[in-house]
């Protein structure tokens, strides 16, 4: 088992490198220099600060050497300075980093909640009832574009009904507000974009577990189980469950680009300062030196997100994690 | 596959129900398409002053914007945008990860290594982040958008169709060809790539489903398809400013991508049955 | 090691009375019959085999014994009287009290038969804490008694084991302490060295003969191996199509056959030198 996780670890190398290279490689696609895009936005950049905003990319030199330099300064989590601001990288993106983590993990505990006890629903009466019903709402959850159901459930919940925040994460007089109550508030204004991330996922991962369990059911340990004296309720979730939920461990990690994806979307829907908003904030500004930083960091993070799930997935069968 | 040209295909069709609405639902939304002046009662940029932001009449279908156009034909002149970007995206990502993907599997070692590496690496980066900053970087358009969802969707098919051949390569009738002399190419191209097309056709089905979404959650953040010209998302831009107040624009544009992506993987679903 | 001498049959007490069993199977569109009006019976301390080849339904039978059924079969008529009562009037906490305490199997494939997320020990534990209500640690113990009497050596090592890192003659061992953990009366194995080498076939044959004189359980053996048939059974059924289509005593059966399958099945054997 240790074996397999330096292998993993070693293979994460060259692909490290290659997301250096692509990313690099992708902001140099532009046609003139960063800075001199960045002048329609900025006319009040004078020309001493251009150059010196040139030399302090490393802008005048050969690509191969500023490749270096970039990886360099990424090794050290220099992730240079914001164009829009000035500020650190490193900073900006820190500060929203909890909340888009927060999001989504939620996002995620809700989808096992919800989606796992339907997917095992629905794989014990096949092609009855609630299996059609969960099929045809993972069918259309899966088609439907998560921005667009955002702006219907604002549209009822907060215009129609008003029980829920349109945006935002905290109230104009949050600062007013007791602890406990400033718990309750963000809670208050996180709950319709969990459940709006969670959607897309739910779809996939119950239909996931449905098949999974499918398959389980049909194994030769079932009838043994059976055969044993075992209660319909034990061999379905103490011997087909454990079985079957082996591969949706992985589903964790692998989750994670899309819901860095998604959170760019909603994020700038329900005015949320998370990291995905700070993505498209960038982008809208050209603000490369963090536009840059986020492509790599979420690369990374994808990748860290495989290692875990292939990693999970080794220790929780017992067919791999002893030899 | 041929079967389904054939005439005696009626019945297999009636025992797959997904297909045939799939295709039904497409065909109708490419005729829309295609026939958009004849469909659409307005110009889709013709701006009716005394009506803006009407809600659906009969003199407009689906209602107009805040600008007084005609929702409806600007919502069909908008299927064109999102059926052409989807269809040539996912054309470009198929033909460019056939290629990869034959190239991977047939020539297999390093050839095979450099290419999956590569596949690897690209596919780490969560999709929307790469698209969103080469549209910062490159202007968004219609062709670049094309392009971009293109070159960034490859990887899908271009695993399959190296699984695929890699499991026919050592089959009997390709050691067959390769005794009477056939070159690579036309092993490739004549036998490998027609046996293996199946998974690679569901694939590309559900990926013109899924360069429409790309699409529109692009144009809805305001980097894909611009203003004026008509595309389901970027309708819906003004759906956010229009929230409570007229809410057939935020409908019907949303349910136009929900039906459209329903039909294709509808028809990905049939298809799946037909390759068994 | 023929068992001909015995005199078996309506003198002893009957265990298993199985009367016009009939199963159907519901596969796409079709209806097949898998068994088509069986009736077999099993008698205290007997060893009986039911023979047939793949496909002739005798799986399902053995199956249907204790209505384990896949989703897409069902018992269609017939009586399945145990011990004096039909089973097939059983409602599943009753049947739950019958598997496993009073009939148990063992399966073909043992490794693929056994959960492969849980140990040995576990699993043996499982259906002792179930049936006799004992905790844990002592069930474990228990276990433990079970595999030293199906002649496991590095029971330690064992217990802690998970199916995959153990020989396919030594889960077969492990199933056969499973399975007669609670004491059962009838004992119904599939195939159970079908999947094995020859030299561990013996070797478990020998077993569970041994421990089905002492411990006193009756045994229904499926093969399609005559010669395993000759040497271990009292009484000998022949299943060809869904149906029975001879019955016997064994001491008679290989010299008298009198159906043609039965005929087929010992001349296949006979080819192979093995009766």
């Amino acid at each position: 088992m240790i074996k397999y996780i330096y292998k993993r670890l070693l293979g994460m190398i060259p692909v490290l490198l290659g997301i250096t290279i692509i990313s690099f490689v992708i902001i140099h696609l532009a046609p003139g220099k960063p800075t001199t895009l960045d002048q329609a936005m900025n006319p009040k950049v004078s020309p001493e600060i251009r150059l010196r905003l040139a030399k302090l990319y490393g802008l005048d030199k050969p690509l191969a050497v500023q490749y270096l330099e970039w990886t360099k300064r990424l090794l050290r989590f220099d992730l240079g300075r914001s164009f829009s601001d000035n500020r650190p990288v490193k900073d900006k993106i820190l500060e929203r980093i909890p909340l888009t983590v927060s999001i989504n993990s939620l996002s995620l505990i809700f989808v096992f909640l919800v989606a796992i006890p339907m997917g095992i629903k629905a794989s014990l009466k096949p092609g009855r009832g609630f299996d059609n019903f969960s099929t045809f709402l993972s069918f259309i959850l899966f088609a439907m574009p998560t921005f667009w159901l955002a702006l219907l459930l604002m549209q009822f919940f907060c215009i129609t009904l008003g029980w829920l925040p349109i945006s935002g994460i905290k109230s104009l007089d949050f600062e007013y507000f007791s602890l406990g109550r400033k718990v309750w508030d963000v809670a208050w204004h996180l709950i319709l974009p969990v459940f709006v991330s969670s959607l897309g996922s739910l779809a996939v991962i119950s239909r996931y577990m449905r098949s999974s369990m499918m398959e389980a059911l049909t194994q030769p340990y079932i009838y043994t189980a059976w055969a044993k004296g075992l209660s319909q309720r034990q061999v379905v979730y103490k011997h087909a469950l454990r079985n079957a939920s082996l591969p949706i461990v992985t589903i964790i990690g692998l989750s994670i680009p899309g819901l860095l994806g998604g959170s760019v979307i909603f994020e700038s829907i329900f005015a949320l300062p998370g990291l995905g908003r700070l993505f498209y904030e960038a982008v809208m500004m050209r603000d490369y030196p963090l536009i840059m930083a986020e492509v790599v960091l979420g690369a990374v993070l994808t990748m860290a997100g495989n290692l875990i799930a292939d990693i999970s997935y080794a220790y929780v069968d017992p067919r791999i994690r002893y030899k | 596959m041929l079967m389904l040209i054939r005439g005696s295909a009626i019945n297999e069709m009636r025992k797959n129900p997904y297909l045939i609405v799939g295709i039904i639902i497409i065909g109708i939304l490419s005729l829309a398409a295609i026939l958009a002046p004849l469909v659409s009662p307005y110009d889709p940029s013709l701006i009716d002053s005394q009506g803006l932001l009407m809600p659906p009449s009969p003199k407009h279908w689906l209602g107009t914007d805040s600008l007084g156009r005609d929702l409806f034909s600007r919502l069909v002149y908008g299927s064109r945008i999102s059926l052409s970007i989807g269809i040539i995206a996912m054309g470009i990502a198929t033909f460019l990860g056939l290629l990869l993907g034959a190239w991977a599997g047939f020539y297999g070692k390093f050839s095979d290594t450099l290419i999956m590496r590569f596949a690897d690496i690209m596919l780490c980066f969560p999709t929307f982040f790469l698209i969103l900053a080469v549209v910062a970087i490159l202007e968004p358009s219609i062709y670049n958008i094309m392009i971009i969802i293109g070159l960034t969707s490859w990887m899908g098919p271009a695993r399959l169709i190296r699984g695929e051949i890699l499991s026919l390569k050592e089959r009997e009738f390709i050691q067959a060809e390769r005794a009477l002399g056939a070159t690579d190419a036309r092993i490739i191209i004549r036998h490998l790539i027609p046996n293996a097309i199946g998974p690679v056709l569901v694939n590309a089905t559900l990926g013109i489903a899924g360069a429409i979404l790309l699409e529109s959650g692009l144009s809805f953040l305001g980097l894909g398809v611009q203003p004026p010209i008509p595309s389901w998302g970027n309708i819906l831009i003004e759906s956010k400013s229009t929230l409570g107040i007229a809410w057939w624009i935020t409908l019907f544009p949303g349910l136009a991508i929900l039906v459209t992506i329903l039909g294709f993987n509808f028809i990905a679903e049939g298809l799946k049955k037909v390759i068994g | 090691m023929s068992q001909g001498h015995k005199v078996t049959g309506k003198s002893m007490e009957r265990l298993l009375e199985v009367k016009n069993l009939k199963v159907d199977f519901q596969l796409e569109k079709q209806l097949i019959h898998a068994v088509m009006g069986v009736d077999l019976s099993v008698n205290k301390n007997e060893t009986v085999v039911l023979a047939g080849e793949s496909g002739s339904g005798k799986t399902i039978t053995a199956l249907a014994l204790t209505r384990i059924l896949p989703p897409n079969a069902s018992i269609v008529s017939g009586e399945i009287i145990f011990k004096g009562n039909n089973i097939l009037d059983f409602n599943p906490k009753q049947m739950s009290g019958v598997r496993g305490k009073n009939i148990a199997y063992v399966f073909q494939e043992p490794t693929s038969y056994l959960n492969p997320v849980y140990t040995i020990g576990d699993q043996i534990a499982e259906v002792i804490i179930l049936h006799q209500k004992l905790q844990r640690r002592e069930a474990q113990a228990r276990a433990r008694e079970l595999l030293e009497q199906v002649k496991i050596n590095d029971l330690d090592r064992v217990l802690t084991s998970y199916p995959h890192q153990l020989s396919g003659g030594m889960n077969q061992r492990v199933f056969i302490a499973m399975s007669l953990a609670c004491q059962p009366d009838l004992l119904i194995a599939d195939e159970p060295t079908t999947s094995l080498d020859v030299t561990i076939e013996a070797q478990i044959l020998k077993l569970l003969l041994e421990l089905k004189e002492k411990l006193g359980f009756s045994l229904l053996f499926i093969t399609h191996n005559l010669a395993i048939a000759r040497k271990i059974s009292h009484r000998v059924y022949v299943m060809y199509q869904g149906k029975v289509v001879e019955e016997a005593l064994t001491s008679e059966i290989f010299d008298h056959p009198k159906h043609f399958h039965t005929q087929e099945l010992i001349a296949a054997y006979q080819k192979i030198g093995k009766i």
